[in-house]
């Protein structure tokens, strides 16, 4: 979740966000991502709308003024867990020098 | 194209009405981006093999349609553990009493003459065990009803949330008796003891003025090993009431207390312990008829007695067997 509102700061359609998460290791099927970014989108997070482009209309989605206010406090959180955890390892290190 | 199309058309039966054609457009969208692009890679057209790979990676048309619904189930996480616990006392609720018709039916059945009518106790016996079987699946059916009317009320008050500590039952200790119930053993086995020491002693009972019941030598023996396991059944009733925690000593003198119970009762069932009937005003040669046809009666009964004594050793068993492993358990 934290990288598709991460990635979605920059306007793009489904295929290609798949595409963008998969170029940067992170493989989500297309059948956890589309219910994942409707139910971002009802919760507000996210807004979308309907345009053609290369013949073919697609539905572009970007990140809402209250997701970019949620993503900052995943980011944070996220944060202080990775710090926890790395803190937690490194005490490890230690006891097992 | 035409499976694609086939594709989007099974999923969107699945879909909620609402937004059937907006997921449709946005799948439909994303699957034709990834075929034009695996074209644009290999410079040509897709075959049929390969969109229908393509398709199958996605997954079954359902499996696709169920992510966009709303996770529902008829009883949830929350309250499965309780309604599979419910489940299964139901289950031996009927269970045990149809192992025990169906046995006493079986046995029953080896016994009759080839070529004679079935009695009419044994036809009932047959129409029950039937029965039980339905009246399971009726109570299966009414607690997942149940559960599911629960689990609907849960997700809308918590009421399960509301619960403390302090109203949890009691730590239990399987090996301890209570001395309520070795009180009660204790009085019956006496009362029973003194009962039986006056009115069964002889080989001759009367019921009343009228009634006069001749028994043949047997029943004696009979009479004295009661009398004894009456005895012995009220001192170990009162050791349980002083030491009230079962030990396998215990347990194994009740095994053998019950096994010989059961099987002298089971013995008398097939005893034709019973020579004469005499009951006043009845003519000498109908009551000639009641002797042997209570004897007979009475060993038709010889099968269920015999299951019965069987489950009874049974618990015994699985008493010392239980008390054995909590030792092993507590010492290891």
């Amino acid at each position: 979740m934290l990288a598709v509102l991460a990635a979605l700061r920059r306007e793009q359609y489904g295929y290609t966000l798949r595409k963008t998460l998969s170029e940067h290791g992170l493989e989500i099927d297309e059948g956890t991502l589309y219910p994942l970014l409707r139910r971002l989108e009802t919760q507000g997070l996210l807004a979308s709308q309907w345009r053609e482009e290369e013949k073919r209309k697609k539905r572009f989605y970007l990140l809402s003024s209250e997701g970019a206010l949620v993503l900052d406090q995943l980011l944070a959180e996220w944060r202080s867990i990775d710090a926890s955890i790395h803190q937690v390892l490194k005490e490890q290190a230690h006891g097992n020098d | 194209m035409e499976m694609i199309e086939r594709y989007l058309q099974a999923v969107k039966f699945w879909l909620p009405k609402r937004q059937k054609n907006d997921i449709i457009a946005e799948l439909s969208a994303d699957i034709h981006a990834q075929v034009e692009e695996r074209e644009a890679e290999l410079g040509r057209k897709l075959t049929e093999a390969e969109i229908e790979a393509i398709l199958k990676q996605r997954g079954r048309p359902i499996f696709v349609a169920n992510r966009f619904l709303p996770q529902e189930s008829l009883i949830g996480p929350l309250l499965f553990p309780v309604y599979r616990f419910c489940l299964k006392v139901a289950v031996l609720v009927y269970l045990i009493p149809w192992l025990w018709v169906s046995i006493t039916i079986l046995i029953s059945a080896a016994t009759f003459p080839a070529g004679q009518p079935r009695p009419q106790w044994f036809m009932t016996l047959a129409t029950i065990a039937g029965h039980l079987w339905s009246m399971a699946f009726v109570a299966a059916g009414a607690l997942t009803i149940l559960f599911a009317i629960l689990e609907r009320v849960q997700a809308k008050s918590h009421f399960l949330d509301n619960w403390t500590p302090r109203k949890l039952p009691p730590v239990r200790n399987l090996n301890q008796i209570p001395r309520s119930g070795s009180s009660i053993e204790l009085a019956v086995n006496l009362i029973f003891f003194a009962w039986w020491a006056v009115y069964a002693h002889s080989t001759e009972v009367f019921i009343g003025a009228s009634v006069r019941i001749s028994l043949n030598a047997q029943w004696l023996w009979f009479f004295w090993a009661y009398l004894l396991l009456a005895l012995v059944n009220a001192t170990l009733a009162a050791a349980k009431l002083m030491h009230p925690f079962w030990t396998t000593r215990h347990a194994a003198l009740r095994l053998l207390s019950d096994a010989a119970g059961a099987g002298l009762f089971c013995w008398l069932m097939k005893a034709n312990v019973l020579t004469a009937v005499t009951v006043a005003g009845v003519s000498p040669e109908k009551t000639a008829t009641f002797a042997p046809a209570i004897n007979s009666w009475t060993a038709t009964f010889f099968p269920a007695a015999l299951i019965v004594g069987l489950i009874i050793v049974g618990a015994d068993i699985y008493r010392i067997v239980r008390i054995q492993s909590a030792a092993e358990s507590l010492s290891a």
